[in-house]
């Protein structure tokens, strides 16, 4: 396989303003508890536009384990995690957390203790064993919601359960921290949500282009305000932008891998230690022109909130969330991306700290060449962990798969 | 040692001194070729079978509809074909049980009952459904808090909703007085384990962990009724033996299926005196209101018979998958403190990130009480390694040293 000289993608001028977003989020974070204000730790499954509602500043250790990873800091934050009794077998988010939890080291030194904490079960087991050990280091109020897996939807006495424990936690919530939900904020909250989930679809939709506009490590480092920042103005207005941008790309015919020749989709978190690699394969005339981590925050998922009834609208899309559905959910995603985007290959990145993503894989793959004729490719790694990627195999694996690519089109 | 007397369940004392030793050469047999007496129950009696792997399962649901239950256990054997379906990083546990299936050493099921237990489990059951394991496959969304009334209510109607489905799947229509004998026949069964595991913690019954071990496999893979049976024999004619001078420990974990990895374990001089398994200790203490069931919709403290199977259910001692855990290290120490353990064995499967990310508030909480804990990783195969007989002998001689008597 050859490579094709200096030809790494340019950068989103959003992702500048990205910085500074990020930035003012942690800012707050720690202003909010400088200033005595409630905060509440969330998993990505948990909305955060109920806490925007209720004056409960929301932060999410997903998003700050995968910074921690991006800095490459998980090995030395893992070490410490370990140290405490926590396997190396965990995923790679807890331990690099809990390492942060029990020693204060981090790229923003100790994090501020939050109030409360709120788990719910829609993405996986892990999840709550991570939450249960803050819990217990620091002697933190924790809630778990419970959202029992199903097959595709949550529909009937699964969702009226769902919804009880939405109701249950808001009002947990309220007496632990002593704020109140206000249903009219709440709503507000939902309508800036719904604006800002449907530029992020347009901009999902515009990667459809040939040549595709972005690359996957621009939409993956836009992760964050979708996770986040739901339900803000600055989130609205920065989706915007980022629409903007990659819109007038798309206009003007700009190719984010210049002679793009291979169009793949990735399924499952990206390595955020080594988000290079995507540059990298660029350089093969590679660009993952779709994903199927970000559509867990585009209309496939998460549709449009109900402002009107949120509280059973927000229980339908955490029953039936991204990691809460069985493989058919999944396959029918697959297949449609591979459609609309005309993928000639998926790679499936087998992340070992992420068990309800991964373990589906391998029939995912076999399923979706009988299905759609599009061949998939194992890769196994890690979220966080650089320890658990060899890329050089990686890559090899990646070559090796181009050229099966290249074979069926011969 | 007693002999012959009733057991505390009630359990008339019949036969005679042979018929303790017969019965658990049963359970021995059972344990090692389960299948076997899978296929002998449904030649003797003509029914179909449903197996399950999540002792949050109710058996009760699937004798219900007539159904002979088979909790799957854990073969243990080296045999990693589940790997053309299955990433390397599933519990091997779980892989195990995909293994069976795809040996077609599972083709006496009729049909298969998954929960999600675990994030394992759950993948195992996407491979299960997609590539049609058994005739019939069916997944129950079961609650993960175990401690609230609504919780009890959902996992009621889910039973019920599944057992609609069963009906249809295998044409075999529910029905509530079969209902409500396998609840009690259940209740009997769990009952007399829960007898066997006092008299033993008591050193009124000296069977060893590995023989005990073989009689809960036994519990689950027998019909009820034969199982209370000889499981009443032994009970009332133990075999003569004595636990010797081995050092007593409590076994945790979540399912340990391998008999022969437990001898191995006593064979470094450990005496598996009590336990703290998703199969032992935390199973038998289930016991479903069954004077509602009798009574019928409504009456009581519970809604309907279903209700009352959901809360049996969900109240047990918890595993580390259920929300609050906090009760599982109550129930731990109580077993150490009831069968005057020295300490406790912790077997961790590989991969289980539930058990793993227990283990160390579980040490802290003995540590705290004074009781000595030793963890060991494996993946639940053979009979143990050489390496695992060194670093247990190295924990039974810590123990000794350190002189802790509780």
């Amino acid at each position: 396989m050859t490579t094709r000289g200096d030809t790494r993608p340019t950068r989103l001028e959003a992702t500048e303003s990205l910085k500074s977003l990020i930035k003012t989020y942690y800012d707050d974070l720690f202003r909010a508890a400088a200033e005595g204000r409630p905060s509440v730790w969330l998993n990505v499954g948990v909305p955060c536009e109920f806490f925007y509602a209720m004056d409960v500043f929301p932060f999410y250790p997903e998003n700050y384990g995968a910074a921690c990873g991006a800095m490459k800091l998980t090995p030395k934050l893992s070490a410490i995690a370990e140290a405490h009794g926590f396997s190396a077998d965990l995923c790679s988010y807890i331990r690099t957390t809990l390492g942060t939890v029990f020693s204060g080291e981090g790229p923003y030194g100790q994090l501020p203790r939050p109030t409360v904490q709120v788990s719910a079960m829609n993405s996986c087991v892990a999840i709550m064993v991570w939450w249960r050990a803050v819990e217990r280091h620091w002697g933190i109020p924790t809630f778990v919601l419970d959202t029992p897996l199903v097959r595709e939807d949550s529909t009937g006495i699964n969702l009226d359960y769902v919804e009880s424990e939405v109701l249950r936690m808001l009002s947990w919530v309220e007496e632990g921290t002593g704020r109140t939900m206000d249903m009219e904020r709440l709503r507000e909250v939902v309508r800036l949500s719904n604006e800002g989930k449907d530029l992020w679809a347009e901009v999902l939709d515009l990667r459809r282009a040939r040549p595709c506009p972005i690359t996957a490590a621009d939409i993956f480092t836009h992760m964050f305000p979708m996770v986040a920042l739901r339900g803000t103005p600055h989130y609205v207005s920065h989706l915007r932008a980022l629409r903007d941008e990659v819109k007038a790309r798309v206009d003007e015919g700009f190719a984010a891998v210049p002679d793009e020749r291979y169009r793949l989709l990735w399924d499952n978190l990206p390595p955020w230690f080594d988000l290079r690699i995507f540059g990298d394969l660029a350089q093969r005339g590679v660009n993952f022109v779709i994903d199927t981590y970000t559509q867990a925050w585009g209309p496939r998922y998460m549709g449009t909130i109900d402002a009107d009834n949120p509280v059973r609208s927000f229980a339908g899309y955490m029953g039936a969330g991204f990691l809460n559905v069985q493989i058919g959910k999944r396959l029918e995603l697959l297949t449609e991306l591979v459609r609309d985007y005309e993928v000639d290959g998926v790679v499936f990145h087998s992340d070992r700290s992420c068990k309800p993503f991964s373990l589906v894989q391998v029939e995912l793959r076999n399923q979706l060449l009988e299905r759609a004729g599009v061949p998939g490719v194992l890769l196994e790694g890690d979220h966080n962990d650089p320890n658990l990627f060899d890329r050089e195999r990686a890559m090899g694996r990646l070559d090796s798969f181009l050229e099966v690519i290249d074979s069926g089109r011969a | 040692m007693s002999g012959g007397s009733n057991s505390a369940s009630g359990s008339p004392a019949t036969g005679s001194p042979a018929s303790g030793v017969r019965a658990l050469a049963r359970f021995r047999a059972v344990a090692a070729d389960p299948l076997a007496e899978l296929a002998a129950a449904k030649e003797r009696t003509g029914l179909m079978a449903v197996g399950y792997f999540d002792s949050y399962l109710p058996e009760e649901l699937i004798m219900a509809h007539g159904v002979l239950p088979y909790r799957v256990a854990v073969t243990g054997r080296e045999d990693l074909r589940s790997g053309e379906f299955i990433q390397g990083f599933a519990c091997p546990a779980s892989r195990d049980l995909l293994d069976q299936a795809l040996r077609g050493d599972l083709v006496l099921l009729d049909g298969a009952l998954f929960t999600r237990y675990c994030d394992s489990l759950r993948g195992v059951f996407a491979v299960w459904d997609s590539e049609k394991l058994t005739p019939y496959v069916d997944f129950v969304r079961y609650p993960t808090v175990t401690n609230t009334v609504s919780a009890v209510k959902y996992l009621a109607a889910e039973l019920r909703e599944v057992s609609a489905r069963m009906a249809k799947a295998l044409d075999a229509p529910a029905d509530e007085r079969r209902l409500l004998e396998a609840a009690a026949a259940c209740n009997r069964k769990r009952a007399l384990v829960a007898e066997l595991a006092a008299r033993r913690a008591s050193r009124d019954l000296a069977l060893s962990g590995a023989d005990y071990l073989a009689v809960l496999v036994a519990a689950t893979t027998m019909t009820p009724d034969e199982f209370t049976s000889e499981l009443s024999a032994l009970l009332a004619w133990p075999p003569p033996g004595e636990p010797g001078d081995a050092l007593p420990v409590v076994l945790s974990g979540t399912t340990f299926d391998n008999v022969s990895l437990a001898a191995s374990i006593e064979a470094a001089g450990l005496y598996l005196i009590a336990d703290d398994l998703a199969t032992g200790s935390r199973w038998y203490g289930v016991n479903v209101e069954t004077a509602t069931l009798a009574a019928g919709e409504g009456s009581g403290m519970y809604a309907d018979p279903w209700e009352a199977l959901a809360h049996a259910y969900l109240t047990r001692p918890p595993c580390s998958v259920k929300e609050p855990s906090s009760p599982r290290a109550d129930h731990l120490i109580s077993q150490v403190r009831r069968s005057r353990a020295a300490g406790v064995l912790f077997y961790l499967t590989k991969f289980c990130d539930s058990e793993q990310a227990e283990w160390p508030y579980l040490r802290d909480r003995l540590a705290a009480e004074g009781i000595p804990a030793f963890m060991v990783e494996g993946e639940q195969k053979g009979a143990g390694s050489g390496g695992l007989q060194t670093r247990l002998e190295a924990f039974r001689e810590q123990i000794e040293m350190s002189g802790d008597e509780l």
